[in-house]
């Protein structure tokens, strides 16, 4: 009987929880994660649902809490603005290096996004990021939020978390110049 | 006029931290006109500029993909299975 109706929410809602966890992580493969543990612990604690609230709205606060913690657990292994990356694109002068001085991509037609290959590099770049690196660059496409909201969000000072793009975004496009445009 | 040129000119990173800022904060008048002044001398922070913003182009359509890959169905038969096999 438990089974049947949690069987039901399963059908009901799981594409608009999914697409909720998507919007708050970032990865297909983690939101898929969490709402499956939802509802494993949807199951384990059934006799608590009173009933008080819609099934969704039950659904959706045992998620919310699977997603806080999610972020906990990043925020424990967050990364630390370290300087390497760019300690390796400046001189003392912060100047470019050099080697690592952008170079023209001349794609004046502009169709070097349609390329599956250029796809692939930058998938394989962004994956190369730091997680949390990776998250932010990402945070904007994935909610309608402004840079202000973002912060508070991720818990992080408006300078702290455009560094941390800054460094995501030299690291990204020294990639993708190095797999990319020098083959 | 030391004080003014030191305004004025800023560093290649200083400039490309203003490129990254400006998309999520709006720049102060003195930050605008710095990274304009320098861009138009910095070839390399020109084009930097540039493809910055092409990569988050290519960071939204790799998030839309994303959206469209997900199998919601076989998600839910996933799910099935594990709450079955309980």
């Amino acid at each position: 009987m438990t089974n049947e109706l949690i069987s039901k929410w399963v059908s009901l809602y799981t594409e608009d929880m999914f697409k909720w966890a998507l919007r708050k992580t970032s990865s297909a493969e983690i939101s898929e994660d969490l709402v499956q543990d939802t509802f494993m612990a949807a199951t384990e604690k059934i006799s608590s649902f009173k009933g008080d609230s819609t099934p969704k709205t039950w659904l959706f606060s045992i998620l919310n809490n699977k997603i806080v913690d999610y972020y906990r657990k990043k925020v424990k292994q967050a990364v630390s603005l370290e300087d390497s990356v760019l300690s390796s694109v400046f001189d003392k002068t912060e100047s470019w290096v050099n080697k690592r001085m952008p170079r023209d991509w001349s794609d004046d037609g502009g169709h070097l996004l349609d390329e599956e290959d250029f796809q692939k590099v930058l998938k394989h770049c962004l994956d190369a990021l730091p997680e949390k690196w990776n998250l932010c660059v990402k945070l904007k496409y994935l909610t309608d939020k402004n840079g202000q909201e973002i912060c508070q969000e991720l818990n992080l000072t408006a300078s702290n978390f455009w560094q941390i793009i800054h460094r995501a975004k030299l690291q990204l496009r020294d990639c993708i110049e190095r797999n990319w445009f020098n083959n | 006029m030391r004080s003014i040129k030191h305004f004025f000119l800023i560093s290649c990173l200083k400039a490309t931290e203003l490129i990254e800022k400006k998309f999520y904060f709006k720049l102060s008048f003195s930050e605008r006109l710095q990274l304009k002044v320098h861009k138009s001398m910095c070839k390399a922070c020109a084009l930097y500029g540039k493809q910055s913003a092409f990569i988050e182009k290519g960071i939204s359509w790799q998030i839309k993909k994303e959206d469209l890959k997900v199998d919601i169905e076989a998600l839910k038969t996933r799910i099935h299975q594990m709450l079955e096999s309980k």
